[in-house]
């Protein structure tokens, strides 16, 4: 495993904790309701 | 309500331009005021939420004969009383904000009931034009009103509409204009509550205009003195108004007169108003026939016959959801372990990329997501059915017979919404409990709520009864939902002589009348309930399938899955499971990374039991060729789910063989899993921790995790012990084959 791959593994390793993160939670999650503004204050 | 004005709230006009009229729309709940407002404002309709709450909102501006109008809808209520979240709502709009005009939409069909808030709202003082719905609906029973009277007697303009015929809309907007441009020749007319209630609100009058006279420059006079009057607490505190403030001795006389509960006093003052209206208005023919809402109601709500009638909707809805959806998903699946697997690992290889990213988008990614959107058309099917009793009026049946059970647990049938939200997705569900009235309700309701089958556990269902229950996959599934609804009545009536004893409040519940939803609004709100399914495949699935991955495959090179950091977490947690008949790494594992979101258990199984690249059999195939079995196959799957369809009313001659290709995860789960642990396997997922949204939800609504924490304590243990009842006992019966 080269220099390379491991830099490509943190980069997609932060890319999906920054998803989890954006997801659950800074978003909250997602629930009918969500696009209506209701939860905008959850 | 945050601060806001009704003449600039998202107003698009300039401010050199008149600002536009401001009307509020507000009626009962079910008189068809969204169908109304809808056809006015098309797509001008803006919807969102009133602020801080989960309580829609819809806004339209637009131009009608030259003049800009702004239709505000106000949450159905049937009174101003201040006692629910849309009552509160509605109060606050009309006192604080005050709009031009009020179109106030009565439902013709039930006029006497629905003057009681006409009466409330013309004691405002702002003009009323009263929309006169399903007025054709009350035509064909034989009703005929006088309009005229109406209009003389309120001093409100009245205009009949059919808002799903679109009728009368543009005499509606024609009289809103006509009214608003002469408001004060078209005030509502104060109507007389009789001498005593009239002689007190003026001795109150004299009061407050001597001791608190910026008072009427903020309220509506005589609302605000009616209201005074009956004693409401909310607003007394509102305007800072001590209690020995009002002098006693003007309601001393009332008292005396007509008992304690002036509040009371007042209301029967307003039903006696509707009431006399009514009778003066509108003429019945003398014979009336019998509904056919009645009719069905006789048998739908039969107290013997309603819980056995709405458990079998429920095993139709479910069988039928299985039998359409299974050939979708079917093609879903193969579209995903084939050309899509093998066209990502051929354009993977083209631009060179590692071969450790082509097993993560492969065995990761493709299978971890892939097989969560196997299970989006049961989960859209499923909304679709729902979404269908709801709009057809049952769903408020089902509450109603409900009732029993839910006094049984210490709550009334209004804590059955977010419950029946709950089989959707549990979140909504929890944000629900905001509309009932005590934190008691709340917090009960809430914490019974992850017991209802949402649709993410949906996925593990479909999968495990395909694989041992092929035969009668909608009966398990159900058996499932009706265990999860047995449960909550269980659990309710332990919290309730534990945690939250008290008796539950009474609650009048609404029945709608009968009919049949349009397609298009049974489509666009399936789409509503369902769509989140997809957001969630694409954000959180997608990301935890990547960690799955990689825990699979570290500490890097390691040879078997069984000796990854996944497998070594799930090795610990195994043994926990064994008495459950499931305890396997693989399992542990699935169940594990499941607390983020329940499909995530199938994704996880997906990729822990994917095929190793030399493992995959599939010849090789041309783009175009590909493209084209895609389209063939996914006839195919149409063709199929309509031969179910007839299978499913019993004309199985025509339905479709049984599909004997099964795809590699179910294979490999028939050889880890037996039928009864299969079953117990579901119990489990039915039943252990909430997910990790479930948790955020609560917190919030709650300002704690101290709910949270009592309800993932009593959940593990639950699903741990129903598990194990299911599959020891199921083991001495000698079921364990």
């Amino acid at each position: 495993m080269g220099a390379f791959d491991i830099v490509l593994m943190i980069v997609i390793l932060a890319g999906a904790a920054w998803l989890l993160y954006r997801s659950l939670w800074k978003k909250k999650g997602h629930c009918p309701g969500c696009d209506g503004g209701g939860c905008g204050d959850k | 309500m945050t601060e806001q004005t009704p003449h600039t709230a998202n107003d698009a006009v300039s401010s050199a331009a008149p600002r536009p009229l401001v009307v509020a729309v507000a009626g009962n709940p079910n008189v068809g005021k969204s169908t109304l407002i809808n056809a006015i404002a098309g797509t001008r309709l803006q919807v969102g939420n009133w602020p801080g709450v989960t309580v829609e909102k819809k806004e339209a501006l637009f131009e009608h004969n030259g003049r800009k109008i702004r239709l505000v809808d106000l949450p159905g209520t049937y009174s101003l009383s201040p006692y629910t979240q849309e009552e509160i709502i509605a109060r606050d709009y009309l006192v604080k904000l005050r709009p031009d005009l009020i179109v106030n939409v009565v439902d013709a069909t039930n006029l006497e009931r629905n003057l009681y808030l006409t009466v409330q709202l013309m004691e405002l003082g702002i003009p009323v034009v009263m929309a006169l719905n399903i007025y054709d609906e009350a035509e064909a029973k034989g009703y005929r009103f006088n309009l005229h009277g109406i209009e003389t007697m309120l001093g409100v303009g009245v205009v009949p509409t059919s808002a799903t015929r679109r009728s009368g809309l543009t005499e509606l907007l024609d009289k809103v204009l006509e009214t608003a441009a002469q408001p004060a020749d078209h005030a509502p007319r104060i109507l007389n509550y009789g001498d005593d209630v009239e002689t007190a609100v003026a001795l109150l009058g004299d009061t407050l205009r001597r001791e608190h006279p910026a008072l009427f420059a903020l309220y509506p006079e005589r609302w605000l003195l009616l209201r005074l009057m009956e004693g409401d607490e909310r607003l007394r505190q509102e305007i800072n108004l001590a209690q020995d403030a009002l002098p006693e001795e003007i309601f001393h006389h009332l008292r005396r007169g007509h008992g304690e509960d002036l509040e009371a006093l007042m209301a029967d003052a307003r039903y006696s108003q509707a009431a006399g209206l009514a009778r003066e208005v509108l003429f019945k023919k003398e014979e009336r026939r019998v509904e056919m809402t009645e009719r069905i109601d006789r048998v739908v709500l039969n107290r013997f016959l309603g819980i056995p009638i709405f458990l079998a909707a429920m095993w139709l809805v479910f069988k039928l959801t299985f039998d359409l959806s299974k050939p979708f998903g079917d093609w879903i699946n193969d579209m995903a372990g084939g050309p899509f697997k093998h066209w990502t690992t051929v354009l993977l290889g083209l631009v060179g990329a590692p071969d450790w990213t082509v097993s993560l988008a492969t065995e990761g990614v493709i299978s971890g997501v892939g097989f969560v959107l196997v299970f989006v058309p049961v989960i859209f099917m499923m909304m679709f059915f729902i979404t269908f009793l709801e709009g057809s009026g049952y769903m408020a049946r089902a509450a109603f017979v409900m009732d029993r059970a839910m006094h049984a647990m210490g709550l009334h049938g209004k804590s059955f919404i977010p419950l029946l939200l709950g089989f959707g997705c549990n979140v909504p569900g929890i944000y629900a409990t905001r509309t009932l009235e005590n934190p008691r309700d709340k917090v009960l309701t809430a914490l019974l709520i992850p017991l209802m089958s949402c649709g993410a556990r949906l996925p593990v269902y479909v999968l495990f009864v395909g694989a041992f229950f092929p035969n009668n996959p909608g009966t398990v599934i159900w058996s499932l939902y009706v265990l999860g609804i047995a449960l909550a009545i269980v659990m309710g009536v332990f919290f309730k002589r534990t945690l939250f004893r008290g008796e539950a409040p009474m609650f009048i519940m609404e029945l709608p009348p009968y009919r049949m939803p349009s397609f298009t609004s049974l489509c666009l709100h399936t789409w509503e309930k369902g769509k989140h399914f997809l957001i969630k495949a694409g954000t959180y699935i997608l990301a935890v399938s990547i960690f799955v991955w990689f825990l699979l495959n570290l500490p890097w090179g390691v040879e078997h899955k069984k000796d990854s950091y996944l497998g070594q977490a799930g090795q610990v947690m195994a043994p926990v499971l064994s008495p459950l008949g499931f305890g396997t790494w693989q399992a542990a594992s699935s169940l594990i990374t499941g607390v983020i979101a329940k499909e995530i258990v199938v994704g996880t199984m997906g990729e822990i039991y994917a095929p190793k690249k030399g493992e995959q059999k599939k010849p090789e195939a041309s783009f175009g060729e590909d493209l084209q079995e895609i389209a063939v196959s996914f006839g195919k799957a149409v063709k199929e789910s309509a031969s179910n369809v007839v299978s499913t009313f019993g004309v199985s001659s025509l339905a479709a063989d049984e599909k004997e290709d099964r795809g590699p995860l179910k294979a490999t789960i028939q050889q880890t899993f037996t039928p009864l642990s299969a079953y117990a396997f579901m119990v489990f997922v039915l039943l252990y921790m909430p997910c990790v949204v479930v948790a955020i939800a609560m917190r919030q609504e709650f300002g704690s995790w101290k709910w949270f924490g009592v309800a993932f304590a009593y959940q593990s243990a639950l699903a741990w012990g129903m598990a194990m009842i299911v599959y020891q006992g199921g083991q001495l019966l000698g079921w364990g084959v």
